[in-house]
């Protein structure tokens, strides 16, 4: 009975093909859409993912995301070492600069500003395409990020010893590093703490973040509440503070509403192309249904061949679909090299897809069940 | 056959294209480790400030007595000096020319002094006595003249008689003028204008040894040891110059705060801890603990704690910048470094741990 089933799925092939397009149209569109959506949150919180080597952030209470900073008092850092279960802590700098070009152009950065004794944060050695992390110590030294430097220089191969001038001062290109895109789109200066303060306008207070490291044997959860206990400044674990600023995006802007429209109208489409295919093609083969029904093919069975006709329209079609988003990022990802691009292709999103168009194929099958189910066997004679 | 086998297998292929691009996308990198590890404390309940090295006797910053442009500077950066010796001298020019004129007016006084003392001058004395001898002879002439008047009786005018008598007044009266006039100038000077005379010459020797002083303090000198003898931890009396500001040339003011030259005792280093006022109450006296250099966490220090400066202060910013930005106050406190390696400079910054679970 289901080769019968699959013969009469695979008899028209415009219609099997045109049920199978609808599927893949709607997977396509819902996987690419939620990947762009995904990567461009989480390129909101690229320094979080960038700054490794620390478990723990520490920042005032009112922090509401990575970007916003509220600096604290220099004291903060040694109060935060002073706390039970914190193995070592260290400041960190991260504002934006604003520096001049040599064509006289302004160009606003993202400025990190690293210990001056451990370098806590800097670029891990793979991430580094040119030059030592030791050069940071240089009078005057910065890493540029790649993105950055294809921004300010276009594309001029990386020569170290460039300039840009900061807060009057002059700071030296002396790096390379790949870091994750960033929603910001500025290049990411990495410099010691000390040169980072001296590159911006002077300030009374410059702390913005701690860095810090739990004991091995506590839970970060727990560190974090007792730094937040004994100082009253709020400590995220990278994964909290990662979600956190994810929050903040989701809460305050826009993207996940236009990002849920359109992810809503492919699902949409996709229902109504397969759904109306599917149901169209179940009228078509009314006759064939009619037949199997005279032959005393239980509803039951009955039932199961169309469940087998949409979980191979489902399955095919979702390949497809998801294959292609898979596609798109892969070329998307490569095309792109002067701007940091937005996609990220999670688990999340291949299993989001895989429901939505289980739903879809349900709700296409379930409109021809009606039809097979209610019909009279008789029709096969009119 | 298109629609049996090929699209079901292009479905396929594209899955697993996609699933391999999601294993990528989700590949996490293992846990990066700091380039330096940062300092970390063994304590279990700890006390954290930033440290910085200095000497037993603390950093001593020498200034100036008086402004004035450098004429050379006896010491280097790095040599021991024992107290008492000159660091460096300012140029003395002005004050010696005073001296000159200081010392004049000495001799000008004692001269004065001697010519009170040598009165009177002898050739003044025989015209004086000379004129009494005069006068004498003189009185003499007009009481004879009187007396033969008078011996004539009535034939003497009264009006003659009357002349004579003046005439003999006169000459007594010039000669006791000019008897007091000799006995001025026998008696030398007045006592009193002596007495004058010696305070004159008092106040310029003063004077010159104003200058004297003055001349010496153009000189600076490394200062006397005096500190709480319980500090010091050797008989060592010899302090070592940490830093030369002054050049021969250089104008140098008495402004307070001006580091010419930084002496320090350097027997036992000692660390200022900067402690946090909200962590004050966390800390005890006598607190354990140890240092690391900033940058090298593999060096630990044992300190032992020396006192507590009772004074909390306004926080010094050490963020490098030249401007200090004052934030937040700090309790300062005195450790000991217990160790005589010497990779420690003074100024050093240090990372102190002490540990807040003992010394209840």
């Amino acid at each position: 009975m289901n080769w019968v089933a699959l013969r009469m799925l695979t008899g028209d092939r415009a219609k099997y093909l045109g049920i199978i397009f609808g599927v893949a149209f709607a997977a396509l569109l819902m996987g690419q859409q939620l990947s762009i959506f995904c990567g461009l949150m989480r390129n909101t919180t690229s320094q979080i993912r960038d700054i490794e080597g620390a478990d723990i952030w520490v920042m005032d209470q009112n922090v509401q995301f990575v970007d916003d900073v509220k600096p604290m008092s220099e004291n903060e850092l040694l109060r935060v070492r002073g706390v039970e279960g914190v193995s070592w802590a260290v400041r960190l700098y991260k504002g934006i600069g604003r520096a001049r070009l040599d064509d006289g152009n302004f160009q606003q950065m993202i400025l990190i500003g690293l210990d001056d004794a451990t370098l806590v944060g800097a670029p891990r050695p793979d991430r580094i395409v040119h030059g030592e992390l030791g050069d940071l110590r240089q009078p005057n030294a910065v890493f540029v990020d790649e993105f950055g430097w294809r921004y300010l220089f276009g594309k001029e191969p990386f020569q170290p010893g460039k300039t840009l001038e900061m807060n009057d001062k002059r700071a030296v290109i002396v790096g390379m590093c790949k870091c994750n895109p960033t929603f910001q789109t500025f290049p990411i200066l990495y410099c010691t703490y000390s040169q980072a303060v001296q590159f911006l306008p002077q300030e009374r207070k410059t702390l913005t973040f701690i860095l810090a490291k739990g004991n091995d044997d506590l839970p970060k959860e727990q560190v974090c509440k007792a730094i937040e206990d004994q100082t009253g400044l709020r400590a995220q674990t990278n994964d909290q503070f990662f979600w956190t600023t994810i929050q903040y995006y989701m809460q305050r802007t826009g993207i996940p509403i236009n990002f849920g429209i359109t992810v809503m109208l492919g699902f949409v489409v996709g229902c109504a192309i397969a759904g109306q295919t599917f149901y169209l093609f179940t009228l078509e083969n009314l006759k064939q249904w009619g037949a199997l029904k005279a032959m005393g093919v239980s509803n039951l069975r009955l039932v199961g061949m169309i469940l087998l006709q949409a979980v191979i329209v489902a399955l095919i079609g979702y390949g497809l679909g998801i294959g292609g988003a898979a596609l798109f990022g892969f070329v998307f990802q490569r095309a792109m090299t002067s701007t940091p691009p937005a996609f990220y292709f999670g688990w999340q999103i291949l299993v989001g897809t895989a429901a939505a168009v289980v739903v879809i194929s349900l709700a296409a099958s379930l409109l021809s069940m009606r039809r097979v189910l209610f019909l009279e066997a008789g029709v096969v004679f009119r | 056959m298109l629609t049996r086998y090929i699209l079901p297998l292009l479905g396929l292929i594209a899955f697993a294209f996609a699933v391999q691009q999601m294993t990528q996308a989700q590949q996490k990198t293992p846990p990066a480790v700091p380039p330096v590890e940062p300092a970390k404390s063994p304590f279990a309940k700890q006390l954290a400030g930033s440290g910085i090295i200095e000497p037993e006797t603390e950093n001593i910053s020498i200034g100036t007595n008086l402004p004035g442009i450098v004429e050379r500077v006896n010491v280097k950066v790095g040599d021991m000096v024992r107290p008492g010796v000159p660091l460096f001298r300012l140029d003395d020019r002005q004050l010696n020319a005073e001296l000159v004129v200081r010392k004049a007016f000495l001799e000008n006084a004692q001269a004065t002094l001697e010519k009170l003392n040598n009165a009177p001058r002898p050739e003044e004395l025989p015209p004086l006595r000379a004129k009494v001898a005069e006068m004498v002879a003189n009185l003499d002439d007009q009481t004879k003249q009187l007396t033969r008047l008078q011996r004539l009786g009535a034939a003497a005018s009264e009006d003659e008689l009357t002349r004579r008598e003046a005439g003999v007044a006169v000459a007594k009266a010039q000669l006791e003028r000019a008897k007091a006039d000799l006995a001025l100038q026998e008696a030398g000077s007045w006592k009193f204008d002596r007495l004058v005379s010696q305070s004159a010459v008092k106040q310029a020797q003063a004077q010159v040894e104003q200058t004297g002083i003055e001349l010496t303090r153009l000189t600076v000198k490394a200062p006397q040891l005096k500190w709480d003898a319980t500090n010091s931890a050797s008989d060592a009396t010899e302090y070592k110059v940490l830093q030369v500001n002054v050049r021969p040339g250089e104008f140098v003011g008495t402004v307070q705060g001006q580091a010419l030259i930084v002496l320090g005792y350097i027997g036992k280093l000692h660390v200022r801890v900067d402690i946090d006022e909200n962590d004050i109450g966390r800390f005890r006296p006598n607190l354990p603990g140890f240092a690391q250099p900033r940058g090298n966490p593999h060096v630990k220090f044992p300190i032992s704690f020396v006192r507590v400066e009772p004074y909390v202060i306004p926080k010094k910013s050490l963020t490098g910048l030249n401007t200090e930005r004052v934030d937040t106050r700090v309790l300062q406190v005195i450790y000991r470094i217990e160790s005589a390696d010497l990779a420690l400079y003074v100024g050093q910054q240090m990372e102190v741990f002490l540990n807040a679970a003992e010394g209840k």
